[in-house]
């Protein structure tokens, strides 16, 4: 019966020009927005890799009037002592201003014996594990004690990259004219936002006289309230006179930093939910106009022994066989981006996104079918027979 | 063979009430070839209909085979009708947009039977109309004559015991309606296939074995 079925479709390929192409379209939609789908769900159960929960960023301005490195150091770190004398909070770390989820990144080159990797960079100290809750897997956040060196840390995917299956401790990495030695190797963290990839990282460790990238990252206890945060505004301002001081929550730039990937993309699946709704429509109209354009020969396959189920089973089968010719020319394509590789994502999400986007449209022309279907097996032979 | 016992057939609307068939007793033997005349509108094809278990009588018994057929579930009453009964219309009523092979197997593929076993019987059908060389063509390719030499391969592919004809020659001019004619006394001399046939020619209709008139849906002769 598929035999027949394909042959009849085939035969009239023309007529089914257009269903065929809708649904082609279709599945090279499907297949994007699926593709999409398993990406952002791969990357959001991706591990984070750190603790966003009860951590607050604070942008400050120098005090005016500080001129010598020393001065500024020391300035600097009293009022760090100040706030972590503060009983709401548990630990302090300085950071450039590309803290997590922030819009700021600086990126550079990192080389280990010719090997090249573009890294992130973030610019830190010892504490920023702790504070952050990250995970280390070897070494420790150590300065360098070494002159003309600085001391850092490169996250996993880095070490994987650089070193393979060696050991980076104390091993020497270039970026531009810095020379850094590897203290210590951190589980990857996504600290651009949950929906990003995970890249290679360096955390670099900041000298203690380095106290000028103007950001804190401070944990504070589950207690900490808008009462404290008025006191640590307060506290703030004090030490920096007429500078602006920004206090914000991880919790809360995590949520608009997701948003940044949710809303666009949540925008276009509801274009594509439009669009799935015209095709299912347009199978159904096409399906519909069909089966009352057949009644003759629907009405002759019940006089030579077709049963209702069996021509409602045909039609069906029908859109199947329509939508198998266009879903063999669609996997066609689809299939070229794994095959040539056309980047670094896994087979995998393209794979997935193909057998979603098949049972999808299948699922879809079966529904579309089952109305026509049902009207197709309750055609009644000796009427459809006196029809042309 | 075929009994019909009191067929009445009535159409009704919000309004109006149509008889389109009177008190209508008719036994068919086995082999008989009986041809139905009478007016348009006066029942013929809605008793070939009823004949086919292609529309169900408002009151009366069909047997076929002593087989009663009026409560049968349309699953098992299509493998009837694919079993023991062929169908040749007045306008063929042939799948344009398949190959005359293929239109040809089309009651056997609701059969459990293989590809090469319907291709096997479609040939032999094909063969007996003698259009054994045409059978990748396509109906628009063909002559009405073919066409229907075509609906009549397609009536006998699966040996059905009974024929049933609405008008067989009625779109046919005489040499063509002659040549249909000849086939179907064939296939009933040689087969001994029983054969109902509706139509408006005397000069056929006095070919067959037996002449039943129909007027205004009751039976005359």
């Amino acid at each position: 019966m598929i035999t027949h079925i394909y042959k009849l479709i085939w035969n009239k390929k023309k007529q089914n020009f257009l269903l065929l192409l809708e649904i082609f379209i279709s599945f090279l939609v499907l297949f994007v927005t699926f593709f999409n789908i398993i990406g952002f769900y791969n990357l959001y159960t991706t591990p984070r890799g750190f603790d966003y929960k009860n951590v607050w960023s604070v942008n400050y301005g120098l005090p005016s009037g500080l001129n010598s490195r020393d001065s500024i150091a020391g300035q600097v770190d009293i009022l760090k002592k100040m706030i972590l004398s503060m009983p709401q909070v548990e630990n302090v770390c300085f950071s450039s201003n590309n803290i997590p989820y922030s819009n700021n990144e600086i990126s550079n080159a990192v080389s280990y014996k010719g090997k090249d990797q573009s890294a992130t960079l973030y610019l830190t100290d010892k504490e920023y594990s702790r504070v952050l809750n990250m995970q280390m897997l070897s070494g420790n956040w150590a300065p360098a004690h070494r002159k003309g060196y600085s001391g850092v840390v490169i996250n996993k995917m880095l070490k994987e990259k650089l070193f393979g299956t060696q050991n980076p401790i104390g091993q020497v990495i270039t970026m531009g004219s810095d020379k850094l030695i590897v203290n210590g190797v951190a589980e990857n963290a996504k600290l651009t936002g949950d929906y990003r990839s995970l890249g290679s990282i360096v955390f670099k460790i900041l000298d203690s006289l380095d106290r000028d990238e103007n950001y804190m990252l401070i944990k504070v206890r589950p207690s900490a309230d808008a009462a404290f945060e008025a006191r640590l505004y307060k506290t703030m301002s004090n030490f920096s006179k007429n500078a602006n001081i920004e206090i914000e929550h991880l919790e809360k730039k995590r949520i608009t930093k997701n948003n940044f990937m949710i809303i666009p993309f949540s925008i276009i699946f509801l274009v594509v939910g439009f669009l799935i709704i015209n095709v299912a429509l347009g199978i159904f109209g096409v399906l519909w106009y069909n089966i009352n354009r057949r009644k003759s020969e629907i009405g002759l396959r019940r006089a030579v022994g077709a049963s209702g189920s069996e021509i409602s089973r045909q039609v069906i089968t029908e859109g199947l066989v329509l939508s198998t010719i266009s879903l063999i020319a669609g996997t066609f394509f689809a299939i070229q981006f794994p095959l040539l590789n056309v980047d670094d994502i896994a087979s995998e999400v393209y794979l997935k996104a193909i057998a979603f986007s098949v049972v999808f449209i299948y699922v879809l022309v079966v529904i579309c079918s089952l109305y026509p279907a049902r009207q197709a097996a309750y055609i009644y032979p000796s009427t459809a027979l006196q029809e042309d | 063979m075929i009994h019909l016992e009191n067929i009445e057939k009535l159409y009704r609307t919000d309004t109006i009430e149509t008889v389109a068939l009177h008190n209508i007793s008719l036994h068919i033997d086995k082999g008989e070839f009986l041809s139905v005349m009478g007016p348009s509108g006066c029942g013929k094809s809605t008793l070939l209909n009823i004949i086919g278990l292609l529309d169900v009588p408002t009151r009366g018994q069909v047997k076929i085979d002593n087989q009663i057929l009026g409560n049968m579930p349309d699953k098992k009453l299509a493998r009837f009708r694919n079993q023991k009964i062929g169908f040749i219309f007045q306008s063929f009523h042939l799948i344009n947009d398949l190959p005359v092979m293929d239109n040809v197997e089309l009651p056997l593929l609701y059969r459990n039977s293989t590809a090469r076993e319907r291709r096997r019987l479609a040939s032999e059908a094909l063969e007996k109309v003698g259009l054994s060389n045409r059978i990748k063509h396509f109906p628009s390719q063909l002559s009405g004559g073919q066409k229907q030499r075509v609906a009549i391969a397609r009536a006998i592919a699966g040996s059905p015991e009974i024929i049933l004809a609405d008008e067989p020659t009625g779109n046919l001019d005489s040499t063509m309606g002659n040549e249909i004619m000849n086939i179907l006394l064939t296939l009933n001399s040689s087969e001994k296939s029983t054969i109902v046939m509706v139509t408006h020619d005397e000069t056929m209709a006095k070919k067959t074995h037996r002449l039943v008139r129909l007027f205004d849906g009751s039976q005359v002769q």
